[in-house]
């Protein structure tokens, strides 16, 4: 239901508007946004509810490892074995929770912007597209509905984005379409390789582990290989350095929603894929690739880190603190413990919390300065409160402040990271200091100096200096209401995807205990 | 390694509402932020309510209250813990059984008596300088409008300093450490508009950040001997005992660093001085009294590790870096401070050379608990480091209000003489000129004109100096008697020893150097003059603490240095108050062992008489004709005017001397940082940034029109857009694959 009604929803409001002449369309944009915003606040209440127990009466911290609840399956192509089978567990539900509470923050903050008709029914269609992908266990399926959130997304770019915006939406398109479809050979490959030909995600995995019980399924050579590539199109999507170049153009180029969807659940695909299928599947090839992971995990993280550090464009300089930040999921998974993977997982929710509230900020000084260089504005504690509190909020809570939802991750992988790397710790250490540095002197050439004697930005012309409007206002409230929710409380999605992530190391890597 | 047993479990009493005491100031903040908000620039609110300081007041009475309930209740023998719940909860992979346990992090309240003293210290801080900042904030323009921020910033402080003393785990302590590093940032950067006080918050918060990251470092390798950071296991005896000390010295001395940052020691000191862009309220509270004791509680609390018999000799080596750290910085903040003519400069690096002297004293402790047979000295040694602790953060509190107080006066009175000079000018004006209010060369001559300001003055320097039977002398000795003690044993630590016992003379002369430059003398300008105590807010904590300094002597001989550091020692039992006087004055004074009895002379000598004679030959002078002092202020005046007279020398080669530049230039600790930090960090960082654009994203983009070249002429029918490059992929992926079908 969650995946079907905003996608038909969207479908709806896109034909129907794409026959009305350019004038009526404009006029037409109020009665879509509000149409895609109450949609998707009826989404997030059904989530909600889910996870309260009015829908359903689910123990949400007991899902095991390869059980799901709110199962569904009807037989899509019988003549494939394809199936459309949908189902949430503890590493998915977060996901697809998160999901549902970004769609209508987003819509709210960009309430204002002069975006048409389409635009805000592209975003439905995004979520419902996202949603599927967390919540499809049909290999096809999954497949399927990662290919659609590319084309919201490349049209969201293409149409509503800055200067280069043709140049970014197709870079973004074709490297992370070249990944995914690496990733799709990787899949069919492996279905043709099964001893049972299956598209059930969870039918794999209980042939896996039947098959790794005795040996390695597939062979330890054919497991490394289709390793590799399922981790090629998730480690893209990430994005993971080397491969990290599309985000930056992707994110500066982007509307404001576009990023924030972008940073807040787009990137988690890719860990939420790893976790998924290379990981459930081939924990053999995990083990003997654990090293490289962690090496790609540490050079993401310190080479973004870095990289932010020499920026002087502010969205640009998120991004990368988005590549930075990205990095912990790898280290993470390296690390094979469950804190550390528990760890990866409250990474994904809290940066898809903290992010959002980066480039809302970043949108709204694009918006009201018409500029994104650090330093254009200067003061901004003075001409810009509100802006100038969110900014610093939500830059405290990236660079991992306590009781706010990063520090949580943050602590986690650092314990696991020790007991797995030692020494190496002193790298995630290196960039907690830098994370500071880039942030702090950001703050200082914006919010704060200049004073009374501050002029407003070349780029505002004279006008005077605006703050943020109502629904900015509302929408960063928002955000770091959850911040700090998930900071003082992080037991309550950190208890299920405990769960997940204890059951998923017994029953893969055969472990006892508890 | 789970399961402690260290402590006892307390279910009821007060303890129970412990919490609160944090909780309270915690939940003012956005109350405060928002009703600031709301009534900005309404006119009940900045009188009746004061922007929010009559809201904070109250509240940080409160929390007042419920401190010494909590501590009347656990002052002594007693310690205890009491449960909130769990906090974190995960699994981990036990590598010798292969087996998932279930961990977790605690929340929790923990008292024993180095809690005890904390929060006393802590929250009768709060308490004063929130009085004190209603007289400061609230009567000067520039801070019109927006005090609110001010109020709230404080309260959430106070909830971080009251919170990080409470918690029952090494977590929790770290989480309010940063809390705390927050607040110290904010308040630093309170006049943003002002680019040295934006500068010098991002320089605060990254130092400290450096020592923070290593904190974390350490506080991850103790989880990983522990399987946990509660106190309650990693101080059980059994479970120390199960550790490798080599190890365990380690992670200590990481966390080591983290207490360096905090508490601005060298090599991560560069901070402290430029703080005092802050408000001078803030400066009293944070960066003098409570924030910067964190890292002597972070040290304090590695005792039990120390004092474990299995560990027995093994953490010497931690000891001595302690010791030896706190002696550089205790002699080269001194040196620094002969130089600077900036009030609160000097009192910051007083401040520095002070936590100096307490690290040098926990060093000691450390290394006497750590060696056997001598934990009977190691206790007087903890409780002098701490007693110290004490009487600095009261003494200092106070002379950072008095410079505050010193500071607004004259700001006022050059306002007012500016207007004499020229009617009907904008008084918003006084904040642009040059006069700089701060300046001691632009005071002089205060004493008649400041009583109240003067005498606290006057007493909190000489208990920083450790003059005779005032406040800090207390425990002054017993930190010099036990380095030397140490140094007996372990030659090593005669470095330590020798720096604090010339640190005592350095005290004695750029103390008496301020007070002498500020008060005695004739005022230096015209604005010195016109200078007179007026607000009532700032001068009741002056008073108070003056009386608080003054009595040290009582809780001297009440036994602190024993009770304090003993969980064993009942409180009062041994003694009564007067036995417990004459005890300690004998002790000191008449101390049986020869060697200490000369040192104590030799100390008292050198800190009461040579370095305040020799500032008193420099900077001495007599007030203006027809004025007085009060008469215990007057005869040092006299006194000084006297020396200054017969004994006075030229030092001008000395203060154009190299030495004193470098002292002036700080010794080029921050030209040097700040060199590092902006041509190697920031231009790696640029270089990093284009060599990203240019050669990984160049190699992307150089494949991406290769191709765009083959696809035009391969296909010239297509116009190249993006459909073109999906077909490419497509076709590219049936080519992959049919390649991969005939491998396999």
């Amino acid at each position: 239901m969650l995946v079907i009604v905003p996608i038909l929803a969207s479908i709806l409001l896109l034909l129907m508007t794409s026959r009305l002449n350019p004038e009526a369309r404009e006029k037409f944009g109020a009665p879509t946004r509000m149409a895609a915003f109450i949609i998707s606040l009826a989404m997030f209440g059904v989530t909600t509810m889910m996870f309260l127990g009015q829908i359903g009466d689910v123990g949400w911290n007991n899902i095991e490892f390869n059980n799901f609840e709110f199962k569904e399956s009807y037989v899509w192509i019988e003549q494939l074995g394809i199936t459309w089978t949908v189902g949430v567990d503890g590493l998915s539900f977060p996901m697809v929770w998160l999901t549902t509470l970004l769609m209508p923050i987003t819509i709210i903050a960009t309430w204002n912007e002069k975006a048409g008709a389409t635009y805000f029914p592209l975003m439905l269609m995004l979520g419902g597209a996202l949603i599927g992908v967390f919540v499809a266990l049909d290999m096809f399926m999954f497949y399927v509905f990662w290919e659609l959130t590319l084309i919201p997304m490349f049209f969201m770019i293409l149409k509503w984005g800055g200067k280069d915006r043709k140049y970014a939406a197709q870079k973004f398109f074709i490297y992370t379409f070249t990944a995914s479809v690496i990733m799709l050979l990787g899949l069919l490959t492996m279905y043709f390789l099964m001893d049972t030909q299956t598209f059930s995600m969870q039918e794999m995995v209980v042939q896996a582990s039947g098959a790794n019980a005795n040996g390695v399924w597939l062979g330890l050579e054919v497991q490394k290989v289709l390793f590799i590539m399922l981790m090629l199109g998730f480690l893209v999507k990430l994005p993971a350095a080397p491969f990290h170049t599309w985000l930056p153009d992707a994110h500066v180029q982007a509307p404001t929603g576009g990023s924030m969807m972008l940073a807040g659940v787009m990137l988690k695909m890719g860990a939420y894929g790893m976790f998924r299928l290379p990981i459930s599947l081939f924990p053999h090839a995990l083990e003997t690739f654990q090293y490289a992971i962690m090496m790609i995990g540490l050079v993401s993280l310190v080479w973004g880190a870095i990289v932010c550090l020499g920026q002087t464009n502010l969205k640009k300089m998120v991004a990368y603190s988005s590549v930075s930040h990205m990095g912990v999921i790898l280290l993470g998974i390296a690390s094979m413990q469950p804190l550390g993977w528990a760890a990866a997982l409250f990474m994904m929710f809290a940066h898809g919390i903290i992010s959002p509230m980066l480039f809302a900020v970043c949108g709204a000084f694009k918006h009201h300065y018409h500029s994104m260089e650090i330093g254009a504005m200067r003061g901004m504690a003075k001409h810009s409160p509100w802006l100038a509190t969110s900014m610093m909020f939500g830059w405290m809570a990236s660079l991992g402040l306590p009781l706010l939802a990063g520090f949580v991750a943050e602590l986690m992988l650092m314990i696991a990271y020790w007991d797995a790397y030692g020494w190496l710790i002193i790298f995630p250490g290196l960039v907690l200091a830098i994370t500071a540095a880039y942030y702090l002197w950001s703050m200082q050439r914006t919010i704060f100096e200049g004073g009374e004697a501050t002029q407003p930005p070349e780029s505002l012309h004279g006008d005077p200096v605006p703050d943020i409007d109502n629904s900015e206002k509302v929408a960063m409230l928002l955000l770091a209401a959850f911040t700090i929710l998930f900071g003082v409380m992080p037991w309550i999605f950190l208890d299920m995807m405990d769960m997940w992530t204890q059951s998923a190391m017994k029953f893969l890597f055969r472990l006892g205990g508890v | 390694m789970a399961g402690g047993g260290a402590i006892t479990t307390i279910d009821s009493g007060i303890i129970e509402y412990a919490i609160f005491i944090v909780l309270l100031p915690m939940l003012a903040f956005p109350i405060i932020l928002f009703l600031g908000h709301i009534f900005n620039g309404n006119q009940t609110w900045v009188k009746s309510a004061k922007e929010g300081g009559l809201i904070a007041l109250p509240i940080m009475v409160a929390s007042f209250v419920l401190s010494l309930l909590l501590i009347v209740e656990f002052i002594g023998a007693s310690q205890g813990e009491y449960s909130i719940g769990t906090w974190l909860s995960f699994g981990w992979i036990d590598a010798n059984t292969m087996e998932i346990d279930d961990m977790a992090f605690g929340v929790g309240i923990y008292i024993d008596h180095v809690t005890v003293m904390l929060l006393f210290v802590a929250s009768f801080l709060c308490m004063l300088i929130n009085i004190f900042s209603i007289g400061y904030m609230n009567t000067d323009p520039i801070n019109d409008n927006r005090n609110h921020r001010f109020y709230a910033e404080f309260v959430l402080f106070c909830s971080g300093m009251l919170g990080m003393v409470l918690a029952d785990s090494f977590l929790w302590l770290f989480i309010f450490w940063e809390l705390m590093g927050l607040c110290s940032y904010l308040l630093i950067g309170f006049y943003y508009e002002k680019p040295s006080a934006a500068y010098a918050a991002k320089k605060a918060f990254l130092t400290t950040r450096i020592g923070d990251v290593f904190l974390v470092i350490g506080l991850v390798m103790l989880w990983n001997l522990f399987g946990s950071l509660d106190y309650d296991v990693v101080f059980y005896e059994g479970n120390i005992a199960k550790v490798d000390p080599g190890e365990l010295q380690l992670a200590l001395g990481m966390m080591f660093i983290g207490a360096v940052g905090k508490s601005a020691q060298f090599p991560l000191h560069v901070w402290l001085p430029d703080a005092m862009e802050g408000p001078t309220p803030v400066s009293a509270l944070i960066h003098a009294a409570t924030m910067v004791n964190a890292g002597l509680y972070l040290v304090a609390r590695m005792f039990p590790f120390f004092a474990n018999g299995d560990m027995a000799g093994e953490l010497v080596d931690l000891a001595f870096i302690i010791a030896a750290i706190g002696g550089i910085t205790a002699v080269m903040a001194a040196a620094i401070a002969f130089v600077q003519d900036d009030l609160k400069k000097v009192l910051a690096y007083s401040t520095m050379s002070q936590l100096a002297y307490i690290f040098t004293g926990l060093g000691a402790a450390l290394w006497l608990a750590n060696t056997p047979g001598k934990e009977k000295y190691a206790i007087v040694a903890f409780g002098a480091a701490l007693f110290h602790l004490f009487n600095h953060a009261m003494a200092k509190g106070m002379l950072f209000m008095a410079s505050g107080s010193v500071i607004h006066e004259m700001h006022h009175a050059h306002h007012d003489t500016h207007h004499h000079d020229d009617h009907g000018d904008d008084h918003h004006d006084d904040h642009h000129d040059d006069f700089d209010a701060q300046s001691m060369s632009n005071m002089g001559g205060l004493a008649s004109k400041m009583p109240i300001t003067a005498t606290a003055m006057l007493v909190g320097s000489a208990s920083i100096m450790g003059l005779p039977f005032i406040g800090g002398f207390w425990s002054k000795e017993g930190i010099i008697a036990n380095a030397w003690r140490v140094a007996l044993e372990d030659p090593r630590f005669f470095f330590p020893a020798a720096c604090v016992l010339l640190g005592a003379a350095m005290t004695g002369f750029y103390m008496s150097r301020m007070w002498l430059k500020t008060f005695a003398g004739k005022p230096k300008t015209e604005v010195a003059e016109h200078v007179h105590e007026q607000t009532p807010w700032i001068p009741i904590p002056l008073v108070v603490l003056t009386f608080v300094s003054l009595s040290s002597v009582i809780l001297a001989g009440m036994m602190f240095t024993h009770w304090s550091s003993d969980t064993g020692y009942a409180f009062f039992s041994d003694k009564n108050l007067i036995d417990g006087m004459i005890y300690e004055f004998e002790h000191v004074f008449l101390n049986p062992d020869a060697f200490f009895f000369v040192l104590t002379y030799v100390a008292i000598f050198i800190g009461a008489i040579v370095g305040p004679g020799l500032a008193m030959a420099l900077y001495g002078g007599s007030l203006k004709e027809g004025e007085k002092a009060k008469p215990w202020m007057q005869p040092i005046v006299n006194l000084s005017s006297r020396v200054n007279k017969k004994r006075g020398f030229d030092n001008s080669a000395w203060a154009n001397s190299g030495l004193s530049d470098a002292l002036r230039e700080r010794l080029y600790f921050d030209k040097w940082y700040d060199a590092a930090m902006l041509k190697l960090v920031v231009g790696f960082a640029n270089i990093s940034a284009a060599f990203d654009r240019n050669v990984v994203d160049g190699t992307i983009k150089t494949i991406e029109s290769t191709s765009q070249k083959i696809s035009t002429q391969v296909r010239r029918l297509t116009t190249g857009s993006a459909r073109d490059y999906i077909m490419m992929a497509a076709l590219g992926v049936l080519v992959i694959y049919l390649l991969l079908g005939v491998m396999i």
